[in-house]
């Protein structure tokens, strides 16, 4: 499993559908930040004047976060900016859940107007629910392979991660017993 | 957390990029002429009055017209006491009922069910569009209940 995520190919794949997804996600935001805000608000996470604020910058994130993935500049610490955004986006959606906040729209891809209530997209996939809870789930899936953190599957797979991790471990404890512990490789 | 500590990400890119991102935003929202107000929420607009619960209550003890901007179903269950439904999107008709107490009321206040609800700002656009003045309860029903404020909440037909 972590050697085929970790394949270039697949990383390849994942960063230009993840990149293209959240370009695309911030388009219509960026075009009307004045709708998005009301979205922000309606989902009841912050108030008036920080839902202003998120609608404004967050869409810039997102584009800024899949150009670089979809170039493939900085692309450990672009796929973890959006890991970061899911995370938030995945907590707000099961707050408002939890709440049994009604949001119509959530805003997530596109604003288009919520007054007809047209057959596509349903309102299943339009609203906040489980529908979008998985597909934030199995994007932050894809964001955290982009990032290289893989899962740990019987140990044999267990390339650079552990090793590293153990080692970076000894280090630490080294450097806690003062300088003049310090390991004779580490000169 | 150790996890964390192992990738190979430069965490002064990480920050970077979120602090890029925000600051094009805020230039966007300067500059682009598609921005707006960053300090009051989204849904006022020029003219609108709002009224916090606390001033609404004074007004409701004087004698004030309350109206209830959300589905009427919803006033049907229960609403600020006196209220009359003046739903957004039955307004015509619901004006129309609604019509000869506003002529008579010293003043009015609309509202709905608070946060990112839209109706009571549009319902009070509407009415000032027909000549009536009419104030708008801030953060609507959630705050008037939270600050304990009573409620009416005998089923209507």
């Amino acid at each position: 499993m972590s050697a085929l995520l970790a394949g270039p190919r697949v990383q390849l794949v994942l960063r230009l559908l993840l990149g293209a997804f959240f370009v695309y996600a911030s388009l219509d935001k960026i075009a009307s930040p004045a709708a998005f805000a009301k979205v922000v608000y309606q989902w009841q996470v912050v108030g008036p004047a920080p839902s202003n604020f998120v609608a404004v910058t967050l869409p810039w994130v997102e584009l800024l976060a899949g150009a670089l993935l979809i170039v493939g500049a900085w692309r450990r610490e672009a796929a973890l900016v959006i890991a970061l955004l899911l995370v938030v986006f995945i907590a707000a959606a099961g707050s408002v859940m939890a709440r049994g906040i009604d949001v119509e729209n959530c805003g997530c891809v596109s604003l288009a107007a919520n007054a007809a209530p047209s057959a596509w997209p349903p309102a299943w996939m339009k609203g906040v629910g489980w529908f979008l809870v998985t597909r934030n789930v199995v994007l932050l899936a894809a964001a955290l392979a982009l990032v290289g953190v893989m899962p740990l599957s019987h140990g044999t797979q267990a390339t650079g991660g552990v090793a590293s991790r153990i080692h970076s471990g000894e280090r630490s404890g080294a450097s806690e017993g003062g300088a003049t512990q310090r390991p004779p490789d580490e000169k | 957390m150790l996890l964390f500590l192992d990738m190979a990400v430069d965490w002064k890119r990480f920050i970077l990029i979120l602090v890029a991102g925000a600051s094009l935003g805020l230039a966007w929202n300067a500059g682009s002429g598609r921005g707006m107000a960053l300090g009051q929420s989204v849904l006022v607009q020029a003219g609108d009055e709002l009224v916090a619960v606390r001033a609404g209550k004074v007004l409701l003890d004087q004698g004030a017209l309350f109206l209830d901007a959300r589905p009427r179903d919803f006033w049907r269950m229960s609403r600020i006491p006196g209220a009359l439904p003046l739903p957004e999107e039955d307004f015509e008709r619901a004006f129309q009922e609604a019509e000869p107490r506003l002529r008579r009321a010293s003043a009015v206040v609309v509202y709905c069910s608070g946060y990112g609800c839209e109706a009571s700002h549009l319902v009070a656009r509407k009415l000032r569009e027909r000549g009536f003045a009419a104030a708008i309860l801030d953060e609507g029903l959630p705050a008037w209940q939270d600050a304990g404020l009573p409620l009416d909440e005998e089923p209507r037909p």
